[in-house]
């Protein structure tokens, strides 16, 4: 029983961070049809905050929050720097420039602060564990499966009820049609990178609150998380990439638990072999996305 | 109340649109008739804002918008309904009416009163508000693109083969509904390959072949032109 | 036609130069720089013959350089040595010892034999979902050199490679390369994959198979990337895994995009133009680490230059330096053009 309770809160903590990882790379993806490299390095800018912020004395909720700005700021530089100058030109120059932008982040960081990790202030609660039906599990899980709740309720309240939420989703079947309707194009575009900035910033607090340090390369692996979440669950449908992160998790933690040590150090060729076996036999995701689409 | 003036488009090399001109008069019904390929379509989208003019000019209502992009256009009150009928299928008929009204989004009063208006004009929508658009038939569809070009409160409407693919009695349907809108002031802009449908409503017509203007008066005289049916079969 | 065997001429001539001319000045330094670049060239222009005539960007070749950098090592690696280097070598591999040519061309083909099978379903993706999976290629194939220790010495560095490149080698086998590169833009493949970049229905219209097409480019490309994997290794002789991964990645896709991928010419030119700002960069960073005691060290800064650079160049001439005719084209045209006038 113990063993049951503890795998399923393993599963959903680990799932509701991949969820929030995932739908912050398809939000991009849905409706520009490009995807965003840079995308790791705005949980490392949260990571980078939460570090440089730490001998200011504030309470430890307003770094949190400072945190999430600053890869909300930075989500929108993505945008105007790699994505707004070429979107027009070809999808191979936005990925080169989003690859381009992703190794800049990295590099100021290792330049201006450090290559060595750097110690991220958490509250006392992060590290301590309580017992549930006999599992002893960290409350930072805890947290995290909360903390996706309330996040996923949010981002489905926003697209499902607001109009900026429906006309972002309208961009990603149309985006033409939108603009003819008077959408406008930056605005929802912009609005999308933020958005992504903002879960990144969330996520890369929880994710970064596991170790409690941060590198310069801390989001490379949210991104390949990310990555894999949204291939699995439909490269475009938000729903999707929310259940691909889920079933991600489900099949990391099984690995995890079932896999020797030796085949361990092999998850990743698996989990990314899934992913190109995925690809093949659907180009665009197993869980469908919205009907057509096209880029401007 | 639009003027286009000697309007080019290109793709690439390739000129589809070489140097038009015509306009509307306020309260007008015009029709722009020719066969696939004539360059209608093109001319549209460039109205529209989709498609960058490489030459002329567009004004509405005194107003240059040749190089505006589609969302200005749509606030300068001029609302497209695209031949390829773009519901946003995920959507529900209602969110794809809100969106029509994207740029009244503070005047909700407004937009209710216009919403009201639009589900008398068209009472399916009314009754399948919450459904996916992309559940709608054909000919809901066109119903709803239209009925959602209208929530923008447009002064000048393009329609785009609004027929296209339709059963004849639902293109019945549509053309009595154009000819409500024309009767309620609006001005049209209508392109259609079904000539004596269009020719029916219209008050004046222009014929597009190759990318330039060929014949344009009223439809009593365009079908005198002996030619037409060349222009549609010959292309 | 003609102008393919000047553009030839001018990229050999250009070769030799960076060959002679590092040795005139009669550095070792420079011989290094020189040789790194060179080998840095085959690499670049294997990247090229298969994102340049399909215009599909891949993230994999490094993983393929890996791949050939560890076939040779354990083909070469002395017998005797190898209880050392590779304490986990099967013992049927432990008495393999082959000449560095032997292993150079086995390296190649084994990374053109498991691109080969690996890449023959990828290559009907287009946009996103190729990008994704050459990534994921990439990270399946790190992940295999980082974890199987018994070839690879695990994530640990591998040494004892014996050190048979040297300039001249790395110059004879980038000029090859080049050549191969023009030959396979010039042949019928070529043409119908750069056709196909163009406009994929009408080339599928002229009968070209295009995934089949882009596949034979990814062979070759793989077998080159393996090629320059050997080369690399026997010139470094020790490196781990993490040299296959993403920051030479970046570094090539950033030589082929600035120098212009659609073109041999520009990725001869990108090679050169960064290795040398990359080196003048990184002598940058040492003197300023030297002279600032204690005051941290400074990293990143060169790379921090080459991506402002790669955004520029995408913004300013998204086609690169070289976006689409060949050195020889450029010159015989204004050669004509001269004529025309005078």
């Amino acid at each position: 029983m113990a063993f049951a309770i503890q795998f399923v809160i393993d599963v959903l903590s680990l799932g509701g961070a991949y969820a929030l990882m995932a739908l912050g790379l398809v939000i991009i993806y849905g409706i520009l049809r490009l995807v965003n490299f840079a995308y790791g390095e705005l949980i490392m800018v949260a990571g980078y905050t939460m570090f440089l912020t730490s001998g200011s004395g504030l309470p430890w909720i307003i770094m949190a929050v400072l945190a999430v700005v600053m890869a909300i700021v930075f989500g929108i530089i993505t945008d105007y720097a790699a994505f707004r100058p070429v979107r027009a030109k070809s999808v191979t120059a936005v990925l080169i420039t989003s690859f381009a932008f992703s190794n800049l982040l990295q590099n100021a960081a290792l330049l201006f602060i450090s290559p060595r990790p750097r110690n991220v202030p958490l509250p006392e609660i992060f590290s301590e564990t309580v017992s549930i039906g006999g599992a002893i599990t960290p409350v930072r899980n805890l947290i995290t499966i909360a903390a996706s709740i309330v996040l996923l309720a949010a981002v489905a309240f926003l697209m499902r009820k607001t109009t900026l939420g429906i006309a972002m989703r309208a961009a990603a079947t149309n985006f033409t049609m939108a603009r003819m309707l008077g959408v406008p194009a930056n605005l929802i575009i912009s609005s999308a990178f933020a958005l992504s900035g903002f879960l990144a910033g969330v996520v890369g607090i929880l994710w970064i609150g596991r170790i409690g340090t941060v590198v310069p390369g801390v989001g490379m692996e949210p991104l390949l998380i990310a990555f894999i979440a949204t291939v699995i669950g439909g490269m475009r449908s938000l729903p999707g990439a929310v259940v691909g992160g889920f079933l991600l998790a489900l099949i990391d933690t099984t690995l995890n638990y079932s896999l020797s040590q030796d085949l361990l150090k092999f998850r990743d060729a698996f989990t990314f072999s899934l992913v190109i076996v995925i690809l093949l036999w659907r180009p665009e995701g197993l869980i469908k996305g919205p009907a057509s689409g096209q880029r401007t | 109340m639009l003027d286009v003036s000697d309007l080019s488009v290109s793709y690439g090399t390739i000129r589809a649109v070489r140097g038009i001109s015509f306009t509307l008069g306020k309260g007008e019904l015009v029709s722009l008739l020719g066969a696939n390929g004539a360059g209608k379509s093109s001319t549209l989208k460039c109205i529209a804002g989709a498609l960058k003019a490489s030459g002329g000019s567009i004004t509405l209502g005194g107003k240059d918008i040749t190089s505006a992009s589609p969302e200005q256009v749509v606030r300068a009150g001029l609302a497209t309904v695209p031949e390829t009928r773009d519901v946003f299928p995920d959507l529900t008929v209602a969110e794809n009416l809100m969106l029509g009204a994207y740029i009244h989004r503070r005047d909700q009063a407004g937009n209710r009163q216009n919403l009201e208006r639009l589900h008398t004009l068209f009472p399916r929508l009314a009754e399948r508000s919450h459904q996916p658009a992309g559940t709608l038939s054909g000919g809901e569809q066109q119903m709803l693109v239209i009925a959602r070009a209208l929530m923008s409160r447009p002064t000048v409407l393009l329609l785009d083969e609004p027929s296209l693919g339709l059963a004849p009695a639902i293109v019945e349907r549509i053309f009595e509904m154009i000819e409500t809108l024309k009767k309620s002031g609006l001005t049209i802009l209508l392109v259609e390959q079904n000539v004596n449908q269009a020719l029916a409503v219209a008050d004046r017509a222009y014929v597009m072949r190759l990318g330039t203007v060929v014949t344009s008066g009223t439809p009593d005289e365009i079908r005198a032109t002996s030619d037409l049916s060349a222009h549609y079969l010959g292309g | 036609m003609k102008h393919a065997y000047l553009t030839a001429l001018i990229l050999i001539a250009v070769i030799l130069i960076i060959g002679v001319g590092s040795q005139l000045l009669g550095i070792r330094l420079y011989d290094r720089i020189a040789t790194n670049l060179l080998i840095s060239l085959v690499l670049v222009v294997g990247l090229q013959t298969f994102m340049g005539n399909s215009g599909l960007l891949s993230f994999a070749h490094i993983g393929f350089m890996g791949l050939g950098a560890y076939t040779s090592a354990v083909l070469t690696i002395p017998a005797q040595m190898k209880g050392m280097a590779l304490p986990d070598l099967y013992d049927f591999m432990k008495v393999v010892e082959v000449s560095p040519l032997v292993a150079m061309l086995a390296a190649g083909i084994l990374a053109a034999v498991v691109a080969a099978v690996v890449a023959y379903p990828l290559m009907r993706l287009s946009d996103a979902a190729s990008v994704i999976t050459s990534f994921a290629l990439l990270v399946v194939l790190y992940t295999i050199m980082n974890n199987w220790s018994a070839f690879t010495n695990g994530p640990r560095t591998l040494f004892g490679l014996p050190k048979t490149t040297d300039m001249p080698i790395a110059a004879i086998v980038a000029a090859i390369v080049v050549v191969v590169a023009l030959l396979f833009k010039e042949s019928r493949t070529g043409k119908l994959l750069r056709a196909s970049r163009e406009d994929e229905v009408a080339a599928a219209a002229l009968g070209a198979n295009i995934p089949h097409l882009r596949w034979r480019a990814f062979i070759l490309a793989a077998f080159i990337a393996g090629i320059g994997g050997a080369l690399w290794g026997h010139f470094i002789t020790s490196f781990a895994p993490k040299a296959f991964y993403l920051k030479e990645t970046f570094l090539i896709v950033t030589m082929l995009v600035i120098g212009g991928a659609n073109t041999v010419t520009g990725a001869v030119a990108g090679t050169v133009l960064i290795t040398i700002a990359y080196e003048g960069l990184r002598s940058t960073e040492g003197a300023i680490n030297a002279t600032s005691f204690g005051a941290g060290q400074v990293i990143g800064l060169t790379e921090i230059v080459l991506a402002l650079a790669m955004i520029a160049v995408m913004i300013l001439k998204p086609g690169g330096l070289f976006p689409n005719r060949e050195i020889g084209h450029i010159i015989t045209r204004a050669r004509r053009k001269k004529e025309t006038t005078a």
